[in-house]
């Protein structure tokens, strides 16, 4: 078995599209279109395009437990999923200077560094470093 | 204070209080991306921070999970998938990522991998014959 795609939850799938390729710089990888609100649409890490795909999935619009899972996750300000940087405080510099929202700033812990966004479309994502 | 914060807090004073411990790890991880291509020994790596090889080994699967000599192998398999990306040949590749003999490069690179280097390249090769493909018709 091969980890080969990891699901995101998303309220707004072109406005994921646009956050994450254009924020945070993920490429588009797949877009099929499934039924006329909802596509499979995958994205990639520019740095490894070859890597796990992220799937930008409509589930809280589909299915409620979802929706209250996503939305519970949210308000504790817990992240919905981590992605690996080689400097926190250079990527949190980047996104900030381009409107994004922390609701963790930089912070060592341990043997890492994180930081915590708002991706705009239903989720707190962290950012890492080890170091 | 979201909960995830307080979550942080706790986290941090219950498992990473020892600031000298995690000073030492640290270092010793950064010393070896440095240098990973040095030949290290478990007490090369000990001399430097004076303290015996045991506890080193404690300390860094303590914070890091891995044993030094994984996390270095880790390091030297993604390395040399870097070298094998720009089109070095395996011979070159495990010259500069300072293995014992291509052999146990290969398995050790299929192991972690799934693709021998050969396999790797050619792999890449295709890739980017693809992208080139598709780069072509895009313009």
């Amino acid at each position: 078995m091969k980890v080969k795609v990891t699901g995101i939850p998303v309220n707004d799938q072109e406005k994921a599209l646009k956050f994450y390729t254009d924020i945070l710089g993920f490429v588009k990888k797949v877009d099929v279109p499934i039924s006329a609100d909802s596509r499979w649409l995958t994205v990639v890490s520019k740095e490894e395009q070859d890597g796990t795909e992220v799937l930008l999935e409509p589930s809280p619009n589909h299915f409620e437990p979802s929706k209250t899972y996503q939305k519970a996750l949210f308000d504790a300000g817990i992240p919905y999923t981590q992605f690996s940087v080689d400097s926190v405080q250079k990527e949190y510099e980047r996104l900030i200077d381009l409107g994004v929202e922390f609701s963790v700033v930089p912070t060592a812990m341990g043997t890492v560094k994180i930081a915590v966004f708002n991706d705009t479309c239903g989720n707190n994502i962290q950012i890492i470093e080890m170091l | 204070m979201t909960f995830y914060e307080c979550e942080i807090e706790r986290i941090k004073n219950l498992i990473y209080r020892n600031q000298r411990q995690l000073d030492i790890v640290i270092g010793m991880r950064n010393y070896i991306d440095n240098n990973y291509h040095a030949g290290l020994s478990l007490n090369f790596l000990s001399g430097i921070k004076f303290i015996s090889k045991y506890h080193l080994l404690r300390l860094f699967k303590r914070y890091y999970g891995q044993t030094p000599k994984q996390y270095l192998l880790d390091r030297q398999i993604e390395n040399s998938k870097e070298y094998l990306k720009k089109g070095m040949s395996i011979a070159e590749t495990c010259y500069f990522v300072e293995f014992e003999s291509p052999c146990s490069f290969s398995t050790l690179f299929k192991s972690k991998t799934g693709l021998t280097p050969t396999e790797f390249k050619k792999e890449q090769l295709l890739q980017s014959r693809f992208d080139f493909h598709l780069r072509t018709l895009g313009n």
